[in-house]
């Protein structure tokens, strides 16, 4: 009787351990599924001081926080990067480093490294790890594809003969990648919980 | 003589059609765009209609609307903007806004900026609104 008792314990335990172990291994792997792996294909591109930039290989090792933007958009992109530097600088009072922040232009060329260098300035931004990045348009749009944003442009209308007006319906999008170069989440950018956010970036740093 | 005064102000608000509140727009650079937001109040029991906004900031000031359709983000111009009887519509990010195209100055943060409202019923409102990171 007391044997059964013993034989019954070590199922027990056997099937508690078992299962806690596959929750701490597949419960993480559901909450971080890799949706992509981008670290096959290396593109050139321009920062906003015109320097080259190898992405995404110039980022490995790092936690990446991407985005796509214009910067004539005057509502939904700008929330995007503001939310971006809000979370930029929760993890900075935190001491989280290793995390690079960056928003690539779909409008390469409106946006030049000039044009984004003073995006930045007056939005007081802070490009220790945050980049802005522009380029060819065969470069920037096959990041894009990469990602599975889409960005089109209208029809550019001229007000009064002389004003060229246009506008890009796009995709409201930020990504996670992780330090290997594989896309991780992704999440609305204009309305992105910046919690959330932060919880993923630190679950990516372990 | 104060307490007419007194009641002439309060009648003053009183029959204020529109109230304007909580005007802010964001930066941006000389030659760029930006875009206007505020909180308008209709006081009256009739609709009221904002026709258009003015400025001296920018080449052209066009009414706005940011949509979502099929998960993309667009915006497209609208002709005015009507706002129901005792009620409040807000301009606001991700919404209607005011858009502000080809600046003639760069807009830093806490400056402030001079915009005139034009509505069909109450006619011209000027307002302040500043310039906040965002």
């Amino acid at each position: 009787m007391n044997h059964l008792k013993f034989v019954s314990n070590k199922i027990i335990l056997f099937v508690f351990f078992s299962g806690l172990i596959s929750f701490l291994f597949f419960g993480c792997a559901k909450k971080f599924p890799e949706q992509k792996d981008i670290s096959g294909n290396n593109y050139v591109l321009l920062n906003q001081d015109s320097a080259k930039v190898n992405f995404p290989s110039d980022f490995k090792g790092k936690i990446l926080v991407i985005t796509f933007i214009y910067t004539n958009c005057p509502d939904i992109c700008p929330m995007t990067t503001h939310n971006m530097q809000m979370v930029q600088q929760k993890l900075a009072k935190e001491g989280i480093t290793g995390v690079q922040f960056a928003a690539i232009s779909f409008d390469p060329s409106r946006d030049t490294p000039k044009v984004l260098k003073e995006y930045a300035e007056v939005r007081d931004m802070d490009l220790k790890n945050f980049i802005f990045l522009t380029g060819n348009k065969k470069n920037v749009y096959s990041i894009i594809h990469e990602f599975n944003f889409i960005a089109i442009p209208g029809d550019t209308t001229f007000v009064d003969k002389k004003y060229p007006v246009y506008f890009y319906t796009h995709t409201d999008k930020l990504f996670l990648v992780d330090k290997q170069g594989r896309i991780r989440n992704e999440y609305r950018g204009s309305k992105v919980n910046s919690q959330k956010l932060i919880s993923d970036i630190k679950s990516l740093e372990d | 003589m104060a307490l007419v005064f007194a009641f002439l102000a309060l009648l003053n608000l009183h029959l204020q059609k529109v109230d304007v509140k909580n005007a802010w727009l964001r930066p941006a650079n000389k030659g760029m765009n930006s875009a206007l937001y505020f909180e308008v109040t209709n006081n009256s029991g009739k609709p009221e209609t904002l026709l258009n906004v003015s400025s001296n900031i920018a080449e052209l000031v066009q009414l706005h609307e940011s949509y979502i359709q099929k998960g993309m983000m667009g915006m497209r111009e609208v002709k005015d903007v009507v706002i129901k009887p005792h009620s409040t519509f807000s301009f606001k990010e991700g919404g209607y806004h005011v858009m502000l195209l080809f600046l003639k100055k760069n807009l830093k943060p806490n400056s402030t900026e001079v915009f005139f409202l034009h509505f069909k019923n109450s006619g011209t409102v000027k307002i302040k609104a500043v310039v906040k990171k965002g």
